[in-house]
């Protein structure tokens, strides 16, 4: 290990601090110290390029969806054209970018530095995860090359073993992703066990790490289930295994078990981590400490159990037993209760609080709003009656966009604007983020409200053509998804020039107080100074707040470059 | 770092002679008895099957082969696998798959033990089932 | 931070083994603990990867009871047992393999693991029979389902309701098991190799552990197997 012991005098470097050690950016350089690397902000950065070029590509699938339905006959693609766009949209959304998004991007990040940890408990199980993760993602890409995929990201028997799309590569591909998952999820509950700070108890972890760990027990339980459903969906192409094939004697609901079994659980992979930024972002930006921090960590733990008792309610209308039916509805309305618990405490939190309206928070306020539409109109799909009649219509599409889009990727964009700073040691613009970040919530209502209204009026989800009294909706629709893509495209125009010559971060950008907020910013290869030892309350933001105002240190090799390039010198 | 104070870092190289062993060693007579017991238990799962022994014990049949099985599979963890000495929380981490496992079995075997079964006229002849229509004509007609 | 623990452990013949701890760990005990909760949460997954399986096979073991135990009878249980007992023996060398680690007696450790492999290696030889017995007479999963007639398993299975479930179970079960004893034996040649270079001691035997409960949980799985699939109740 290279330790950069500060050799300038600080009176002749210009009153610049310098650091103890370079940054984790700086300490090596060349291709091979990022693909090789064992260290988990480094492993985070190359997830966080990977999911937001997923998420561009299964953007821009979504456009081209919404652009097709501008006219009720269908603007851009033959129907069959049309079954691959909406899949392949699902597929990338749902298995590359969403499922990872959070937890192997900003948890791979973050985690270890709120447990005041050098590093995850296995750093090189979670640079496989990462290569897993890149495998899965040729193997999808494989996929669209060789015939693309129409089944929808659901891939329901019998029609995923009749068609003759790439169903084999493509799920062969999410059996690899899940292992990925695994993977991640895993090495995470080790690391929460195992490598916490002296001093730090269960309740004085951030909220983010009792997201992050509800999220791992999830990914750990249920994906090795999907990995055995896909497993069998190909040996049911491969050899016929007849499981979950009615011709030979199989039954096609049982695919459908297996699948929620995971898939249901996965909403929760995908929203809990988003929660649990949700929870940091406003705490700083309020400037207060969580209102009901116990009750929001419990909420965590008590909706991964509850997920898996409601899997059913995805398949009000397959033909399974009424009886198991109502169970799973009556169940499902459990679930309302810790995510309401989440949302009153958030409320809460805000209130009386030292609010700054800064642009995490604005996502975060953003967030609030979008997830309380989709909360509450899940609560009506999970109602057994009411989704007889919304079953597969555009409600139930807007609901989960609802969910996955305005809330997890919401939460996403809060968590990445609100640690930008402590990863890269600049700031982005910060007007320009607002405006996205106003965009996105208008853009995202504009979309999907008039979808909540055609489809509560019948209009069936996954059709490429549909009766003329639905155009307007589908066409206000189209243009908020056109004002998305706008606030998107400036999200990562001024989030990309920041790399290039943003404002240079302060050494706690925002006044956090958790331990992430105690390292050098950027962090050292093994995080702090220091060992850290947490000795004080969690979220006391009374008795001080660790280097805020200051500007961040520089080693003496930046500090040489920044005098070389601005000709100025001590 | 007012309310985080900070603990002295580790030297480099720091050499610890292990004291502390995490190592139980179960004695080497215990694992053959669990051995043993495996062994029998093996047959008496051959002797009482149906096909070897010719008993007919009908649907107990079942549930005494998982019942058997199952306590070799508790004797394999207990013992050889160590969780008789082993943390909580590995039991948990482990065990608790089982309980989670449970539920997939719950709600699948139950779908399709009661399936098609809530409503009577499903199962009665497709004559009785024909929607009356007249009321509706009658309506309309005036 | 973050200096490199190193243990070292007295070893029997008198000398001293070491073991340097990875620079993440502050002690060898976190870093032993770390390893082992990784490992059970990695089983807990293949438990729940198994279990998809056994809910089908319950499953269709209700809705066609009457194939499932024909096709059961055609299956035969004393190599079933046979194997049992192969698997039974080795997970107890095992067993005593991973204690023979705990007390750094290296000569009993590699004498086990050997025993070990070549149950595990007679396992697969049984296997191999039996496959090859039935697909020779035209039993295969699936799509090479099409038994010889005439053939004891087409006068068994003659008129009941898809015989071909069976045996896709049957193949797709026992199939991915045997994926498990194959990986299991090459891990366990690993851990021969190492071991006889003396990389196993008191003071550090994690891998041996780890291999030692995968393999316990291949013979727990096969332990549910062998009466669901050879006895069909």
């Amino acid at each position: 290990m290279t330790t950069n012991i500060p050799t300038v005098d600080p009176a002749t470097s210009g009153g610049v601090e310098l650091r103890k050690e370079p940054s984790y950016l700086r300490v090596s350089s060349g291709l091979w110290s990022w693909l090789g690397t064992l260290d988990h902000k480094r492993i985070g950065l190359m997830y966080l390029v990977g999911v937001t070029a997923a998420f561009l590509v299964g953007g821009a699938l979504a456009f081209l969806v919404r652009l097709h339905l501008w006219t009720p006959d269908g603007a851009l693609f033959e129907p069959a054209t049309y079954n691959q766009v909406f899949t392949l949209h699902g597929v990338f959304m749902v298995f590359i970018f969403i499922i990872p998004a959070i937890p192997a991007s900003l948890g791979n990040f973050v985690l270890p530095l709120m447990l005041g940890a050098p590093d995850v408990a296995l750093p090189r199980l979670n640079l496989a995860s990462f290569y897993l993760w890149c495998t899965g993602t040729i193997l999808a890409i494989y996929s669209i090359i060789n015939g693309a995929v129409d089944t929808g990201w659901t891939f329901y028997t019998p029609y995923s073993l009749e068609t003759g799309t790439a169903v084999v590569s493509m799920g062969l591909g999410v059996f690899v992703l899940g292992f990925s998952s695994i993977f991640t999820g895993l090495n995470f509950i080790v690391t929460i066990h195992k490598m916490r700070a002296r001093g730090q108890t269960w309740f004085k972890m951030p909220l983010f790490c009792w997201a992050i760990y509800a999220t791992s027990v999830l990914q750990v339980l249920a994906t090795p289930v999907l990995g055995v459903t896909v497993l069998l969906l190909a040996f049911e192409h491969i050899y016929n295994i007849g499981i979950f094939d009615p011709q030979y004697g199989g039954d096609p609901v049982l695919f459908q078990h297996f699948f929620w079994f995971y898939s249901h659980p996965a909403v929760y992979i995908m929203i809990l981590p988003g929660m649990g930024v949700i929870s940091e972002v406003i705490s700083v930006h309020s400037r207060k400490p969580l209102f009901g921090y116990k009750l929001i960590a419990f909420s965590s733990i008590s909706i991964a159990v509850i997920s898996f008792l409601v899997w059913g309610h995805h398949m009000f209308t397959s033909g399974q037993s009424e009886f198991v039916m109502v169970a799973f509805s009556f169940l499902t309305m459990f679930v309302a209760i810790p995510t309401a618990i989440k949302v009153f405490s958030w409320v809460a939190t805000i209130w009386g609080g030292s609010v700054a309206l800064s642009a995490p928070m604005l996502y975060a306020i953003a967030f609030l709003i979008i997830f309380t539409i989709g909360g509450l109109t899940g609560v009506f799909l999970g109602t057994l009656s009411v989704d007889i009649h919304l079953h597969d219509t555009y409600f139930v599409v807007a609901h989960f966009h609802a969910v996955m889009m305005g809330s997890t990727a919401l939460a996403f964009f809060a968590g990445v604007h609100h640690w930008w700073p402590k990863m890269f040691g600049v700031m982005y613009n910060e007007t320009l983020a607002k405006i996205s970040a106003v965009l996105i919530l208008v853009g995202f209502n504009v979309t999907f409200l008039p979808q909540f209204e055609m489809g509560s009026l019948g209009m069936p989800r996954r059709y490429a053509t549909y009766v003329e009294e639905f155009q307007i909706y589908h066409q206000i629709s189209t243009v908020g998804a056109a004002i998305l893509g706008i606030g998107f495209a400036l999200m990562v125009g001024y989030m990309l020039a920041s790399l290039a010559g943003g404002r240079r971060a302060k050494a706690n950008e925002w006044g956090g107080v958790t331990l992430d907020w105690h390292t050098p910013t950027p962090p050292n290869l093994y995080n702090f100074d220091e060992e850290p030892v947490m000795t004080g309350d969690l979220y006391d933001y009374t008795s001080g707040i660790p280097d805020y105002g200051k500007d961040a240190p520089m080693d003496k090799d930046e500090l040489a470059e920044r005098q070389a390039a601005e000709g100025w010198n001590a | 770092m007012s309310d985080h104070s900070t603990h002295g870092a580790h030297g480099h190289d720091e050499v610890v002679v292990d004291h502390t062993h995490h190592a139980h060693p179960a004695s080497a007579g215990l694992f053959f008895a669990i051995y043993a017991a495996l062994l029998f238990f093996t047959f008496l799962t051959v002797a009482i099957a149906e096909p070897v022994s010719g008993l007919h014990l009908g649907s107990a049949s079942m549930f005494i082969a998982m019942l058997v099985a199952s306590v070799k599979a508790s004797l394999v963890m207990a013992v050889f696998m160590h969780l008789k000495w082993d943390t909580a929380m590995n039991n948990i981490a482990f065990l608790g798959s089982l309980i989670f496992l449970s539920l997939l079995f719950l709600f699948t075997i139950s779908d399709v033990a009661t399936r098609g079964q809530a409503d009577p006229a499903a199962s009665t002849p497709a004559e009785y089932q024909q929607p009356v229509f007249h009321e509706y004509e009658h309506k309309g007609g005036h | 931070m973050s200096g490199h623990a190193k243990v070292v452990t007295p070893t029997p013949d008198g000398g001293f083994a070491t073991h340097e701890v990875a620079h993440h760990f502050k002690t060898a005990e976190q870093e032993y603990q770390s390893g082992k909760l990784a490992f059970w949460l990695f089983l807990a997954t293949e438990v729940m990867l198994f279990g998809g399986l056994f809910a089908a096979y319950i499953i269709y073991h209700d809705v066609y009871p009457e194939t499932f135990v024909a096709g059961g009878s055609t299956l035969n249980w004393k190599l079933g047992a046979l194997n049992t007992v192969f698997l039974l023996t080795s997970s107890w060398t095992m067993a005593m393999g991973v204690r023979a680690s705990q007390l750094s007696q290296k000569k009993a450790l590699v004498g086990y693991l050997v025993v070990t492999w070549l149950f595990a290696a007679g396992f697969m030889v049984v296997k191999y029979f039996e496959y090859s017995g039935k697909l020779s007479e035209g039993v295969g999963p699936g799509y090479w389902f099409n038994p010889v007639p005439g053939s004891h398993y087409a006068e068994v299975l003659e008129g009941l309701p898809f015989p071909n479930l069976f045996f896709a179970l049957y193949f797709t079960m026992t199939g991915i098991h045997g994926i498990h004893v194959l990986v299991g034996m090459i891990l366990i040649g690993w851990l021969i190799v190492r071991a006889q270079k003396g990389h196993f001691h008191s003071g550090f035997y994690l891998p041996v552990d780890l291999i030692g409960l995968y393999w316990h949980v291949v013979d727990v799985i096969w332990i549910f197997l062998f009466p669901l699939l050879y006895l069909v109740p």
